[in-house]
């Protein structure tokens, strides 16, 4: 029998506590002493009023779309070459030797500091965007998918030698399922940088006066910045913010369901 | 029951004859620790009949897992040689099953997976595969667990599970390294007689690695006591009672405190 759950049990507000403290700070500071001033400080009303003028105009939803895209992309190109060069070092030894000292040395690189050289090689446009990411979530998933396979533990590949299996059994029913979740571990921190990758791609990339602004979230905040708009400046951030967590929130969700020996 | 005492003889026969089941000769073992060798195992020699429950026993150090493993052909001896019905012991095979303390199921394949994958070498059909499979299921009393993963497991059952993988392939040797180790002590009686049952069943040469006296004495034709650095032979203890056994019976409680007593 099936025991009625209230929706809002104590743990489940809880999290909602802090946002919600906050707010109400933001209603009264913006009672008490409101400037008018819309550099620095926007009220509540105007804030409800641009969401709902940006989100009808499509303006929000398009800037939410494109970075989306934009992030997704460059994470499934860089993700695709992390996994493959990440399983090649991780299996043979040769390639380790090869592979592992310059991508290393590379990874040490910030993120951002590549944004000379690729975009003296590839211009201002999306490739140049697309590559930073890609590059952004390339690292992780490499590194991780890398360890993962060279770190299967002694006990699971000592049950491979006493079942006589060949090596490509060995790595596909021993070494590739035990490695899967740090592999996905990898996927989700190369998702999370893409993320932040893409924001940044936007914004320092896609804005100046011979390239346009640009779009996406991270073109949109730059464009609140240079029209001093404190309401899409919030906006922007709180956007990020929550498709940001509901990304990562899906891939931990779906990483539990696909391995749910794991994390129990 | 006679109690030999010191280093027994090399046996008179060639070596590598195949009506004996395990023959071990002037057997040495070292292990690095640290900057220092620290010799394991000192030129242990012995015998195994074909059909025999032997226990290896003594204490934590004495080298029995050692000698199992290299039996098993997960470690190579330094010193000396190991044949197993007359062949030369070089590398693990699914002719001599092994049980490890921990149940090394492969977390991400059900119970029916995890034995089947013993059976890849066997030449059996599809079909013949599942009903072997499905024939060890009912032996080692898991019947409607074949979809079940070892995190759905109790101890108890994994271990079972895992001595059906290890006696699928039909072995003429089963090794079982401290088997029952982890497992609660109501737990641990049912299975010791499952184990008696599983012997008789499957007419098959047994070497157990214990460091229990009464299961030792319990369930053993032989018992081997070891001592430690270096691991050697102490005595050899035959245990010629009728079975089935009772734990209770005189002769195996006097026989306990014997060995007990020899070990301290």
């Amino acid at each position: 029998m099936a025991k009625q759950q209230p929706v809002l049990t104590p743990s489940a507000w809880r999290p909602l506590v802090v946002p919600l403290l906050l707010v109400t700070a933001w209603i009264a500071y913006s009672l008490v002493r409101d400037t008018g001033d819309s550099a620095t400080f926007t009220s509540p009303n105007a804030f409800a009023v641009a969401v709902a003028k940006d989100t009808a105009s499509g303006f929000l939803p398009g800037a939410i779309a494109a970075t989306l895209a934009r992030a997704i992309a460059g994470f499934l190109i860089g993700a695709s070459a992390g996994l493959a060069v990440g399983l090649a070092i991780g299996l043979w030894r040769p390639v380790d030797r090869l592979l592992s000292p310059t991508i290393d040395s590379a990874r040490q690189v910030a993120l951002f500091a590549w944004i000379p050289l690729l975009s003296a090689w590839l211009g201002n446009g999306e490739a140049m965007k697309v590559s930073l990411i890609s590059l952004g979530a390339f690292f992780p998933v490499a590194l991780a998918t890398a360890v993962a396979c060279a770190n299967v533990s002694r006990p699971y590949l000592e049950v491979g030698q006493v079942l006589e299996l060949s090596r490509r059994q060995e790595v596909s029913k021993i070494i590739l399922p035990a490695a899967a979740p740090a592999i996905v571990a990898g996927l989700e921190l190369g998702l999370n940088i893409a993320w932040l990758g893409t924001i940044g791609a936007e914004y320092l990339i896609g804005t100046g006066y011979i390239n346009g602004m640009g779009d996406g979230l991270g073109a949109y905040l730059a464009q609140a910045r240079e029209y001093a708009r404190m309401d899409r400046i919030l906006i922007g951030v709180i956007a990020l913010a929550l498709v940001g967590l509901a990304l990562d929130r899906l891939v931990s969700w779906s990483s539990r369901k696909v391995f749910p020996w794991h994390r129990q | 029951m006679v109690i030999k005492k010191g280093f027994p003889v090399a046996p008179a026969v060639a070596f590598g004859a195949a009506d004996a089941g395990v023959e071990i000769h002037q057997l040495s073992k070292w292990f690095a620790v640290d900057e220092n060798r620290v010799q394991a195992l000192d030129r242990v020699s012995l015998t195994v009949q074909d059909g025999e429950f032997l226990t290896l026993l003594g204490p934590s150090g004495c080298g029995k897992s050692t000698l199992l493993r290299m039996l098993a052909g997960l470690d190579v001896p330094d010193e000396g040689d190991v044949a197993v019905y007359g062949a030369r012991v070089e590398r693990p095979s699914l002719s001599r099953g092994i049980v490890f303390q921990d149940h090394r199921l492969l977390p991400w394949l059900t119970v029916r997976e995890n034995i089947a994958l013993s059976l890849h070498k066997s030449g059996l059909s599809q079909q013949e595969q599942n009903a072997r499979v499905s024939e060890l299921i009912a032996l080692v009393g898991l019947m409607g667990f074949d979809k079940a993963k070892p995190y759905q497991l109790s101890g108890g059952m994994s271990q079972r599970a895992a001595i059906a993988r290890a006696l699928a392939p039909r072995p003429r040797i089963l090794l079982l390294d401290e088997p029952l180790g982890a497992l609660d002590s109501l737990t641990r009686t049912r299975l010791q007689n499952e184990l008696i049952r599983l012997w008789e069943a499957e007419r098959i040469t047994v070497v157990m690695v214990t460091h229990d006296v009464e299961e030792a004495v319990y369930l053993s034709s032989r018992v081997v006591v070891m001592e430690s650095r270096p691991g050697r032979i102490q005595s050899i203890i035959d245990i010629d009672l009728p079975r089935p056994r009772k734990r209770t019976d005189v002769r195996l409680v006097t026989l306990r405190e014997q060995i007990l007593a020899s070990l301290e």
